[in-house]
C-alpha cells in the first residue's frame, strides 16, 4: 500500500482541506488532542489527564525540549497526580505508567541506546498537521526530532516546507529551516538568507509597529519576542562560526532587545569583542 | 458442575457458529494492517500508534462480544422457547445462570486469545521482541474485567425487558467507568451533600474496570510488567464483583416465572 | 396418577392445562398447595430426573444438530458416555431421524422438529412422560406415529401424562382422563367412567364443561 500512500502525499494539501471541510473549526480541537497525545507518547503514557494538575505540562515537553518553543511550565512535572487520594487510587497507580521519563532519554527502560524511540510521537504530530495546518509548533516539533534524534534532515526539511506552504513566511518555520541548512547541510550562505528572511517576516507581521517598540515587554507576547531572539542568536552563531565577529555582535545586540536574560548575551558579546569565538 | 459445563459448552458452540466474532476479528485485522502499512516520514519502525489502535479495537470488540453475547442468552432462550425443555431437565436455575456465565466468559477468553496473538504478531513484526509476560498480564486482567461485564450483563438480562436495552445500559455503564471511573471522587469532593455521599458510594461500589483498561499504556510503551501480587489482588477483587452479580442474578431468576 | 398408565388431561383453551404442567415442572410457583413427582417436591431439580417433557411449541437450538442436542440433554441427565451414545442412537431411530442426525435443526421441517422434541423427551428413558399436545400441527401420518410411540411406551410400563384436543386420540390411547375447566377439576376417571351416559368422549367433555347445545 506504500506507493498508494506516496501518491496521496501529493494531494496532502487537498486532504488538509478535506479534514477542515468535514470537521470545520473543530478540526483544531482534534489537532490539539493529537498534539497532546504525541506528548503523552513522549512521556511513555505517564501524562496528566484533564483531572490532574497539568501546570508543568502547559507547554508540551516534546516541544519545550526542542528549544524552538517558549516554555510556560510551572510546578513539579513528576507530581501531577499528587498523593494517592485513597486506597483505591493508590492501588490503581500500580497498573499505569508511574514515572516521569522522556523518550529521547530512553523511555521507561532509561536505555539511551534506544533514544530514537522518539519516532513514536511522529504519527500523532503528522495527524495534527493535517487537522490544523496553521499550528506552527507542530511543524517545529516534527522537524526538530527528525533532524536531531532520527537523523532525517531531508524529511525535516520536507515537513517545514510543507508548513511554509500553509503558512507562507512564518518566521518560526524559517528559523527551523535555517537551522537545517546550517547545522545539517552545512550551507551557511543559504542558512543566513533563510534566517534573514525570517527576521524580515517577523517584522512584517506587524509592519506599523517599530521593532524597538514591539520588543518592549508591554507591547508583545513572550513568544513573539522569543522568536526574534532565537533568529538573532542563531544568526550571531552563524556569523561567529564564519569569523564575522562584527556581524555576530550586531545580531547579539539585537537579540538583547528581546531576551529576558540579557546578561548572558552581553557575556557572549564581551567574549567576541575580546576575540574569543 | 457437569450441568454447568454442559450449558457452557452450548454457549461456546453458539459463538463459533455465529458470525459476530469473525466479523469483528477480521475488521480489527484489516484496520490494524492498513494502519500498520502506513509509513510516517519513511520510518518503518514506528509501531506504538498501531499498538494503541489495535488494543483499543480489541477492547471495543471484546466489549461488543461480551455484552451482546451475554445480553441475549436468557431472553433468546425465552423467545425461542428453548428455556422450557431445558428447565424441564434436572438442571437448577442457579446451574443455568452459572453455565451461561461460564460459557460467555470462556467465549470472551477464546476471542481474547485470538486478538492478543494477532496483536503480539503485529507488534513483533516491527519491534522484534516478545514481552510475553506483559501480554499475558494484560490479557489475563482484560479477561477478568470481561468476566465482571459478562456477569453484569447477565444480571441485566433478567432485570431489563429487552436485550437491546440491557446492551445499551451495559455499554453506557462500562464506557462511563472506563472514562471517568477513577475520577468520580474528584467530582464528589466538589459537591454538596447528599450528592457527595451518593457519588462517593458509586465511586467505591463500581467495579474497577478502568484498571485493566489502563494497563494498555504499559503495553504500548514497553513498561515492565506489574508485580504479580498486585495482579492477583486485582483478579480477586474482580472475582468478588463477578460473584456478587451472579448471586444477584440467581436470586432474581429463582423467583421469575419462565412460562 | 398410577404408574404405567396413560393419562389424558383435557380442557378447553385457557382451562389451565399448560399451567398445571408448568407447576409440575417447576416453571411457575403454585398460588396454593403443593405438587410432587415420585414423592419429591417439584421445586427440587432432582424431581425431574425421571421425567421427559415435550412442550406444545417445540423449538430447539437452531445452531445444533439433532445429535448435539440430544448429547447436551443426555449430559444434563448424567448419562455416562457409552450409554449416552447408545440412547442417542435408540431415540433417533425411534423417531426416525437417523438420516438427519447431523443436520442443523434450523433446516428441519415442523414435523421433524416435533420428532426431535419427542426424542429429547425420551433421551433419559424416563419413567414419566409429560406431553403437552404432542400431535399439535402434525399431519395424520405424524399423529399416527406419535400414538404408536405412546402405545409402545405404555407397553414398556412407562407412565404418560398428556394433554390434547383430539378426543378420538384420547379415547384410543388413554386409560384414565381428567377434564378441567377454568382451573377446576370437573371430572376424572377411566375413559368409560367419564363417557358414561354419552355417545362419545367429545359429548361427555362438552357436557362436563357446561356447553349447552
Amino acid at each position: 500500500m506504500q506507493p498508494r500512500f506516496q501518491a496521496m502525499e501529493i494531494a496532502r494539501h487537498e486532504s488538509n482541506i478535506f479534514f477542515i471541510r468535514i470537521f470545520g473549526d473543530s478540526s483544531r480541537i482534534f489537532a490539539n488532542a493529537a498534539f497532546t497525545r504525541a506528548d503523552a507518547y513522549y512521556h511513555s503514557g505517564y501524562y496528566p489527564t484533564i483531572f490532574d494538575n497539568n501546570e508543568a505540562f502547559k507547554t508540551p515537553h516534546m516541544a519545550e525540549d526542542t528549544g524552538a518553543v517558549a516554555s510556560h511550565n510551572e510546578g513539579e512535572e513528576t507530581a501531577f497526580m499528587g498523593q494517592p487520594r485513597d486506597w483505591l487510587d493508590a492501588f490503581s497507580r500500580r497498573f499505569i505508567p508511574n514515572r516521569h521519563t522522556h523518550l529521547d532519554q530512553g523511555g521507561p527502560a532509561d536505555d539511551l541506546r534506544s533514544s530514537s524511540q522518539v519516532r513514536e510521537i511522529l504519527p500523532w504530530l503528522d495527524l495534527a498537521t493535517q487537522m490544523n495546518p496553521q499550528d506552527i509548533r507542530t511543524y517545529l516539533v516534527i522537524s526538530f526530532w527528525l533532524r536531531t534524534d532520527l537523523n532525517q534532515a531531508s524529511e525535516a526539511e520536507h515537513v517545514l516546507r510543507g508548513g511554509l506552504r500553509e503558512n507562507p513566511g512564518n518566521p518560526q518555520l524559517l528559523f527551523e529551516l535555517g537551522r537545517i541548512y546550517f547545522e545539517d547541510y552545512h550551507d551557511p550562505a543559504r542558512a543566513r538568507s533563510i534566517y534573514e528572511a525570517g527576521v524580515r517576516s517577523w517584522a512584517l507581521e506587524k509592519p506599523k509597529i517599530p521593532m524597538v517598540v514591539r520588543l518592549k515587554y508591554d507591547n508583545s507576547t513572550f513568544d513573539d519576542r522569543f522568536v526574534f531572539e532565537q533568529l538573532e542568536v542563531h544568526l550571531a552563531q552563524l556569523e561567529g562560526s564564519l569569523g564575522n565577529r562584527e556581524a555576530a555582535i550586531v545580531h547579539l545586540e539585537q537579540a538583547k532587545l528581546a531576551s529576558p536574560d540579557s546578561d548572558a548575551l552581553q557575556k557572549m558579546i564581551d567574549q567576541l569583542k575580546q576575540g574569543h569565538p | 458442575m457437569r450441568n454447568v459445563f454442559a450449558v457452557a459448552g452450548i454457549v461456546i458452540k453458539e459463538l463459533y457458529r455465529r458470525k459476530d466474532f469473525y466479523v469483528l476479528f477480521i475488521l480489527t485485522i484489516i484496520i490494524c494492517l492498513v494502519m500498520g502499512s502506513i509509513t510516517v516520514f519513511n520510518d518503518t519502525d514506528i509501531i506504538r500508534y498501531v499498538k494503541d489502535l489495535c488494543l483499543l479495537l480489541i477492547w471495543v470488540s471484546s466489549l461488543i462480544i461480551a455484552i451482546t453475547t451475554t445480553a441475549r442468552q436468557i431472553p433468546a432462550e425465552k423467545e425461542q422457547r428453548t428455556l422450557l425443555p431445558l428447565l424441564a431437565k434436572p438442571l437448577s436455575r442457579t446451574q443455568l445462570i452459572f453455565g451461561k456465565f461460564l460459557g460467555c466468559w470462556v467465549v470472551c477468553g477464546l476471542a481474547l486469545l485470538c486478538f492478543y496473538i494477532f496483536f503480539g504478531a503485529l507488534a513483533a513484526s516491527r519491534e522484534h521482541h516478545w514481552p510475553l509476560l506483559n501480554y499475558a498480564q494484560a490479557a489475563f486482567l482484560h479477561w477478568m474485567a470481561l468476566g465482571v461485564i459478562v456477569a453484569m450483563s447477565l444480571l441485566g438480562s433478567l432485570v431489563f425487558a429487552a436485550p437491546s436495552s440491557n446492551s445499551t445500559i451495559c455499554f453506557s455503564i462500562v464506557a462511563a467507568i472506563l472514562c471517568i471511573g477513577r475520577y468520580l471522587d474528584l467530582f464528589a469532593v466538589r459537591m454538596q451533600e447528599p450528592g457527595r455521599s451518593l457519588v462517593y458510594s458509586i465511586y467505591y461500589a463500581l467495579p474497577p474496570l478502568e484498571i485493566p483498561f489502563g494497563l494498555r499504556d504499559r503495553i504500548i510503551h514497553d513498561w515492565p510488567p506489574v508485580d504479580w501480587p498486585s495482579v492477583g489482588l486485582l483478579a480477586l477483587y474482580l472475582l468478588a464483583y463477578m460473584l456478587f452479580f451472579l448471586i444477584a442474578a440467581c436470586l432474581i431468576f429463582r423467583r421469575k416465572a419462565v412460562n | 396418577m398410577s404408574s404405567g398408565e396413560v393419562f389424558g388431561f383435557l380442557g378447553p383453551n385457557g382451562a389451565g392445562k399448560t399451567t398445571t404442567m408448568n407447576v409440575l415442572l417447576g416453571f411457575v410457583q403454585p398460588t396454593s398447595g403443593a405438587a410432587s413427582l415420585f414423592g419429591i417436591d417439584v421445586r427440587q431439580p432432582i424431581a425431574r430426573r425421571r421425567i421427559g417433557y415435550l412442550p406444545e411449541l417445540t423449538y430447539y437450538y437452531k445452531f445444533l444438530t439433532a445429535e448435539e442436542l440430544l448429547r447436551f440433554y443426555a449430559k444434563i441427565f448424567g448419562l455416562p458416555g457409552p450409554e449416552r451414545e447408545r440412547r442417542i442412537d435408540e431415540t433417533l431411530k425411534l423417531v426416525e431421524l437417523e438420516s438427519a442426525r447431523k443436520r442443523l435443526i434450523k433446516t428441519y421441517s415442523k414435523g421433524m422438529q416435533q420428532r426431535i422434541g419427542l426424542a429429547q423427551a425420551l433421551i433419559n428413558n424416563p419413567d414419566l412422560l409429560i406431553l403437552d399436545e404432542p400431535t399439535s400441527g402434525l399431519d395424520p401420518l405424524g399423529r399416527m406415529k406419535v400414538r404408536d410411540i405412546i402405545q409402545r411406551l405404555k407397553n414398556e410400563g412407562k407412565t404418560v401424562f398428556f394433554s390434547s384436543h383430539e378426543m378420538g386420540e384420547v379415547e384410543t390411547v388413554c386409560d384414565r382422563v381428567a377434564i378441567i375447566a377454568s382451573g377446576d377439576l370437573k371430572a376424572a376417571g377411566s375413559v368409560e367412567q367419564v363417557m358414561k351416559g354419552h355417545a362419545s368422549l367429545e359429548k361427555a367433555f362438552l357436557n362436563v364443561i357446561g356447553y349447552q347445545n
